[in-house]
């Protein structure tokens, strides 16, 4: 008789059986993600204006802020409800959208800003709102930045400005009577304050800073509005327009008028120091006065425009806030647009201009603003503003991290402006 | 055949009939017991792995559907890439040096540690305090201490006790990369303090009592009982230091932000900030794919000096 030991064999197939059956659960789990898109493309071909209906909206603005404006338009419609859900922005709020997006699960309202605009354009995962009614409404320099291809898929009712924001009554000990004129006259105003044992000027460098923003803005506006689109199609570089601007910042830091150690500052370090009264001027944007009047009552600031190099030639960095947008494959496109209607509406923008100050761009609706924002708002509401990563029309956050990055070694004193301006256009060269 | 032999064969047939299902059962429960975590290691190891070496040889974005095979040229973008070879010397900078500087001060507070005196519980509650919060909290508290600026806290202290600085502990490049070293050690000394405690404590004291009376000194009996006695913490102890601090990210993204330029970029943030702000899935999941097989060639390479180390002291 075989004895035959078939233990091994048995041992084989009850480990196929555990692998096997762990795989069958893993498949079923997972999926590619072209078979993720589960929603029925195209919208809801019924009217959602009847029956009671759910619209989803995946904000960066948090809920305290938000609840007064969707308590409004629920009160309105009473059949729509919105789920409500946020995350902070900006990198967190990408990151999630975007693994929504691929899951199939993203809401039907989301926001589209300048780091995904591009993309989600792209991909044809935003609807086409330019033919709605409620874009009549929306300034046409708001949705620039949400057009391609002659189509709007972004609805901004909002944009923001950025400048030198100046401690009124340290400048006052040096003479100052008004905003300056022109980068000379700025490096005078400096200089002065240096004299007087006050830190002329403070910013951070966790991002291409403000003044340089204003700077390259003014060589944009010299070229009517081109610059970006000429650097992109090769006809222009970086090292033909940067360095300039560039080298007219590199003054500020060589001559001590911008401390080196800012290379490693944050926006908030900056306001820290400008609310103790340790520096007189900053550059920050126009989100801040709420906060600085609660941080510091009694001081009394302003916002001037950032200096161009010629007389009269100041500019305003900002860019068109984010914008609202509908998911391409929603099944609640009636909600969705009743939604955003309601959201460019007086009565909405009015509680989003009270709820968060912000300089509201809407056509029928003038804002209310601080003090310190009045000459910072007419130009935003004007469309005289510029900022380089609104404009760049591809690979917006890679051009954004090696600037930012060859900014700092330029604070640190180890590369020149033209370094700078020739690692741009190398770093553009590389993203092809 | 004989009927006492097909008795015993019977017996036999019986005897091993039994203990093949004693196997049998033994089987069926090890593998019932390892199917639940070989599910959870397929699910979340190695089918992402594998869709992760897909998509490195593809243009995914995150957002499109349509994915197209690029061959390698995602793995040839990173190799000229200027950043990516900047976030990958910090990194390995970082784990080596925190591998070699966490022991040589772990092990001596180990020693202090093991020693009787008063107050000892609260003194190794003190210094294994800092392995308690989050890495990120660890950062933005330290990016306080450490501001570059006069009025940061530290440079407010050496101003006014010493009448030095401002020193631009953040704001230079090497000091940045120095003060995230030292974040760090400071963080995760007293958890291998600890750890050291435990296998000395483990040793047992005939061993010294036999030393002392042979006539050993203390640095006799620490070189030649304590050490080698020690190397199988050491392996472990230095598995962990490297292998975290290869995929080290929330420490310096919170303190520095990788900067300033490139100078305290890690291997981790460059990969997020590809996949996930760049939309370049493809690039990151060829970064990642790299980055695995050096932190397996670096982990397998520890290990077999630590088991030769622990094999030449036993």
């Amino acid at each position: 008789m075989m004895l035959s030991y078939q233990l091994p064999t048995r041992r084989g197939r009850l480990a196929a059986i555990a692998t096997a059956g762990a795989l069958a659960v893993s498949l079923a789990a997972c999926s590619s993600p072209s078979s993720d898109a589960g929603a029925t493309s195209g919208g809801s071909t019924t009217s959602d204006s009847a029956k009671p209906t759910t619209v989803s909206f995946l904000s960066w603005e948090n809920e305290e802020t938000m609840r007064p404006i969707i308590d409004a338009f629920e009160a309105a419609h009473p059949n729509i409800t919105v789920e409500f859900s946020w995350a902070p922005p900006v990198a967190e709020y990408i990151q999630t959208l975007q693994t929504r997006l691929s899951a199939g699960t993203a809401a039907d309202v989301f926001i589209i800003t300048a780091e995904n605009r591009t993309d989600l354009m792209d991909s044809g995962l935003v609807t086409d709102l330019s033919d709605q009614p409620f874009m009549s409404n929306i300034a046409d320099a708001a949705k620039v930045p949400y057009t391609q291809d002659g189509k709007v898929y972004g609805m901004a009712i909002s944009s923001w400005g950025g400048g030198i924001l100046y401690n009124e009554d340290l400048l006052s000990q040096v003479g100052f009577t008004g905003p300056v004129q022109s980068w000379a006259e700025f490096m005078d105003l400096c200089q002065k304050l240096k004299d007087a044992g006050i830190a002329p000027f403070l910013e951070a460098i966790d991002s291409v800073p403000v003044t340089l923003d204003a700077l390259v803005g003014g060589v944009n506006a010299s070229m009517g509005g081109t610059m970006d689109a000429a650097i992109f199609s090769g006809a222009s570089s970086f090292a033909d327009t940067w360095t300039a601007p560039l080298t007219l910042f590199q003054e500020l830091v060589d001559k001590g008028y911008l401390d080196r150690s800012a290379a490693a500052l944050s926006g908030d370090q900056v306001m820290q120091e400008f609310e103790a009264g340790r520096v007189a001027m900053i550059s920050t944007g126009s989100w801040t006065p709420g906060g600085i009047h609660t941080a510091a009552p009694d001081l009394r600031f302003k916002f001037m425009a950032v200096p161009g190099a010629t007389t009269g030639d100041t500019y305003w960095v900002g860019a068109v806030s984010p914008g609202l947008a509908i998911n391409a494959k929603t099944t609640h496109l009636d909600a969705a647009l009743t939604f955003l209607d309601f959201i460019q509406s007086k009565t909405a923008v009015e509680m989003y201009n009270k709820e968060t100050g912000s300089i509201t761009t809407t056509k029928d609706f003038t804002p209310v603003v601080d003090a310190s924002l009045s000459d910072l708002a007419d130009g935003v509401r004007a469309g005289d503003f510029y900022l380089p990563m609104s404009s760049w029309e591809r690979d917006q956050d890679a051009l954004l991290t090696e600037a930012t990055a060859l900014i700092q070694q330029l604070v640190q004193g180890s590369i020149s402006a033209a370094d700078v301006a020739a690692g741009m256009d190398k770093k553009l060269a590389s993203l092809g | 055949m004989s009927i006492t032999r097909v008795a015993n064969v019977a017996i036999d047939d019986g005897t091993h009939r039994d203990a093949r299902v004693r196997r049998r059962i033994d089987s069926v429960g090890t593998w019932g017991f390892a199917a639940p975590i070989l599910a959870v290691f397929l699910i979340l190891f190695l089918i992402p792995l594998a869709r992760s070496v897909y998509f490195s040889f593809t243009d995914y974005t995150g957002y499109s559907t349509d994915v197209n095979f690029v061959g390698f040229s995602n793995y040839a973008r990173i190799f000229s890439d200027t950043s990516l070879i900047s976030s990958l010397s910090f990194t390995l900078l970082f784990a080596v040096a925190t591998t070699v500087l966490v022991t040589v001060a772990a092990i001596p507070l180990a020693l202090v540690l093991n020693r009787a005196f008063a107050g000892r519980n609260l003194v190794r509650s003190v210094y294994f305090f800092p392995a308690v919060p989050s890495a990120a909290i660890l950062g933005l508290v330290w990016g306080f201490i450490l501001n570059p600026l006069g009025s940061g806290a530290l440079n407010t202290m050496l101003r006014s006790v010493f009448g030095v600085g401002p020193v631009p502990w953040l704001a230079d490049s090497h000091l940045a990369q120095a003060s995230v070293i030292a974040v760090s050690l400071w963080s995760q000394t007293g958890w291998h303090a600890v750890l050291y405690l435990a296998y000395l404590q483990a040793i047992p004291a005939e061993y010294f009592e036999v030393a002392r009376i042979d006539g050993a000194s203390r640095s006799q009996q620490l070189r030649f009982i304590t050490l080698p006695l020690l190397a199988p913490a050491m392996t472990v102890s230095w598995l962990l230091l490297m292998t975290g601090g290869l995929k080290v990210y929330d420490l310096p993204f919170t303190l520095t932000g990788g900067g300033p330029g490139f100078a305290t970029r890690t291997l981790t943030q460059s990969i997020i900030q590809s996949g996930i702000a760049r939309g370049d899935y493809g690039t990151a999941s060829a970064l990642a794919v790299l980055f695995l097989l050096a932190v397996g060639g670096v982990v397998l390479v520890q290990l077999r000096f630590s088991r030769r180390m622990e094999g030449r002291f036993s």
